[in-house]
């Protein structure tokens, strides 16, 4: 594992987009139509949340989905946390061959694309699901999720490590011509290796991070209070962590970061394209309120039109590779 | 669907530690159905919302019904006059009164009160003769407030109205049947009148059906949202063996 750069002084620049680009950014072979999105199993499959103010949506990822449906985990699914949620829903969803049949129809009219979520218990599993997804129109592209923190097969069992992870993204990558994200889980002893592993199998973008493990008990009943016992904690709780993590990411490899975990305003989605991501997703926060992303991408256009940029160089860092720079002059995107 | 910024504007107690807070919000007044909910944002204060019932209204007010069981109702009640909240509804499905039945019965325990005044309401003015049934422990937990043509009171010591549950309070022919209270109760209603309409509470999170964080179990092997499909549910349909009682425990921002 490589040291954390602690104590590395060379300044952040910001590698995102402007959101006052002008028009739609292309961010791992998806063309957003703001650098916010809409995080996985926090906008369902985009028909849930009727007060988010779409204009500002850069694109959304559905919840996760399996081939089959899946009834989820039992309550209590949820528990909140100091600044942050305990979430274990089990990844409840219909399979894949309502998703394409109900709402892949609906997703082609809409102006910002959708991601589908994927998660198997095997490999073959991912591979299969990014096949039948392959061609369908409205899926935009796949997020291969191999974090989710609640399921006892797969999902997170796979992001741990570097081998597991590149095998279900090259399986996935063989099988699908879409442009193909990996959501990486924290709970790995070194992220940028998982992170180049899937670069290196083929990925056009990563997602950094899903939720975190945790447990809650009820002190009375000596209880979990999750009915799966454990889930994943999200909200701003996580954000320092997930702010790191995203940069760890951002400094391993050379394909787009997607930065998660946290974000509710504009300027903690400023931190994450300060710490090298080139877009986000907001989750939680859109639980609180439903115009979360309306209200970030509102925030981060006015911090640019008033041309605020905190640094203008490259973000260096310990990175193998250099990525194409983007500095900002006067508010706008400059290469 | 709101989401607004509403004032506080009057508050009463109506029971043992139970407190009636009203707030303006005219466009959710105006829509609300008894057993619809609104989803409550306290800023500063805990991260999530929190649910409740709306108890009543009245022109522009809408009245929610708590007791402090945590961070977010204790910050509620600490509340003053013209503080402001963040109201996100009405949400849920409500009671679905059917006229024909001529009578309904509400059988409410503890703060299931919530939903009741304003189906007593709504009842009568579709011509249905209403009886409300509450019960609660003692007497001084018996909320004060009721609507209909008839009140019947039930407390577990008897200090008020008939000794035990308000289950044991009713009077038959009860008519249409809804309720509102503690899972136990409703489990033991749901075994009498599987057709009864119920409203259960779960812990929730957007309450606009994203998060299927409040996940009640059916008798056919299906999770449904409580804040989506229900809160009201026809009582035979709910798994009441694996739907857990929501657990109270507030958290600090």
């Amino acid at each position: 594992m490589t040291a954390p750069p602690g104590g590395d002084r060379r300044p952040l620049g910001v590698v995102g987009p402007a959101p006052d680009w002008g028009g739609p950014l292309e961010v791992g072979g998806v063309r957003l139509a703001t650098p916010v999105m809409a995080a996985s199993g926090t906008f369902g499959f985009g028909t849930e949340v009727p007060l988010c103010d779409r204009r500002a949506l850069g694109g959304m990822v559905c919840k996760g989905i399996f081939l089959e449906p899946r009834g989820g985990a039992p309550p209590p699914r949820i528990v909140e946390t100091p600044s942050g949620m305990l979430n274990a829903i089990g990844l409840q969803g219909p399979g894949v061959e309502a998703v394409i049949r109900d709402y892949a129809p609906l997703w082609a009219t809409w102006p910002f694309p959708v991601l589908v979520n994927l998660n198997g218990e095997t490999v073959e599993e991912y591979a299969e699901l990014a096949a039948r997804l392959d061609g369908v129109p409205g899926v935009s592209g796949l997020e291969v999720n191999i974090s989710c923190p609640n399921v006892h097969r797969g999902g997170m069992l796979f992001g741990h490590d570097p081998e597991p992870a590149a095998a279900v993204t090259a399986a996935v990558r063989a099988r699908t011509r879409l442009p193909v994200w990996v959501k990486l889980t924290p709970a790995t002893g070194d992220i940028a290796a998982v992170a180049r592993a899937c670069e290196e199998a083929g990925a056009d973008a990563l997602c950094a991070v899903n939720a975190f493990v945790g447990m809650a008990l009820d002190v009375r009943t000596g209880q979990p209070r999750l009915g799966f016992r454990t889930g994943g904690l999200s909200g701003p709780a996580i954000r320092p962590l997930a702010v790191y993590l995203a940069h760890r990411v951002a400094q391993a490899v050379r394909i787009p970061v997607i930065g998660i975990g946290g974000i509710t305003c504009a300027e903690d989605a400023m931190e994450f394209l300060l710490a090298g991501c080139r877009a986000v997703q907001v989750g939680t926060a859109t639980f609180v309120d439903p115009n979360a992303i309306g209200k970030v991408v509102a925030g981060l256009r006015r911090r640019f039109s008033e041309g605020a940029r905190p640094a203008a160089e490259a973000p260096t860092g310990g990175g193998r590779r250099r990525r194409p720079v983007r500095a900002i002059a006067g508010g706008r995107v400059v290469e | 669907m709101h989401d607004l910024q509403a004032p506080l504007v009057q508050r009463r107690r109506v029971a043992r530690g139970v407190f009636v807070l009203g707030f303006r919000a005219g466009p959710i007044a105006r829509e609300v159905r008894a057993g619809q909910f609104v989803n409550v944002l306290l800023r500063p204060g805990p991260l999530l919302r929190r649910p409740f019932s709306v108890h009543r209204t009245e022109g522009e007010l809408v009245e929610l019904v708590l007791r402090a069981v945590g961070e977010g109702t204790g910050r509620l009640l600490e509340l003053r006059r013209g503080d402001r909240v963040g109201l996100l509804g009405p949400l849920g499905r409500g009671f679905a009164l059917d006229p024909t039945a001529g009578r309904v019965t509400l059988v409410s325990g503890g703060l299931g009160v919530a939903p009741m005044p304003m189906a007593a309401h709504q009842a009568r003015a579709m011509g249905m003769e209403v009886c409300w049934v509450h019960g609660a422990r003692t007497a001084a937990d018996l909320c004060s407030e009721w609507e209909g043509d008839e009140v019947r009171w039930a407390t577990e010591d008897g200090s008020q109205g008939v000794r035990g549950t308000a289950l044991e309070a009713v009077p038959e022919p009860a008519g249409q049947v809804l309720a509102c209270g503690p899972i136990p109760m409703l489990a033991a209603l749901a075994r009498r009148w599987p057709e009864a309409q119920v409203a259960v509470e779960t812990v929730m999170a957007c309450g606009t059906g994203v998060c299927l964080g409040c996940a009640v179990p059916l008798t056919s092997g299906v999770y449904t949202r409580a804040c989506t499909e229900g809160p009201v549910y026809r009582a035979g349909s709910i798994d009441w063996e694996r739907l857990p009682a929501p657990t109270h425990r507030g958290t600090a921002p």
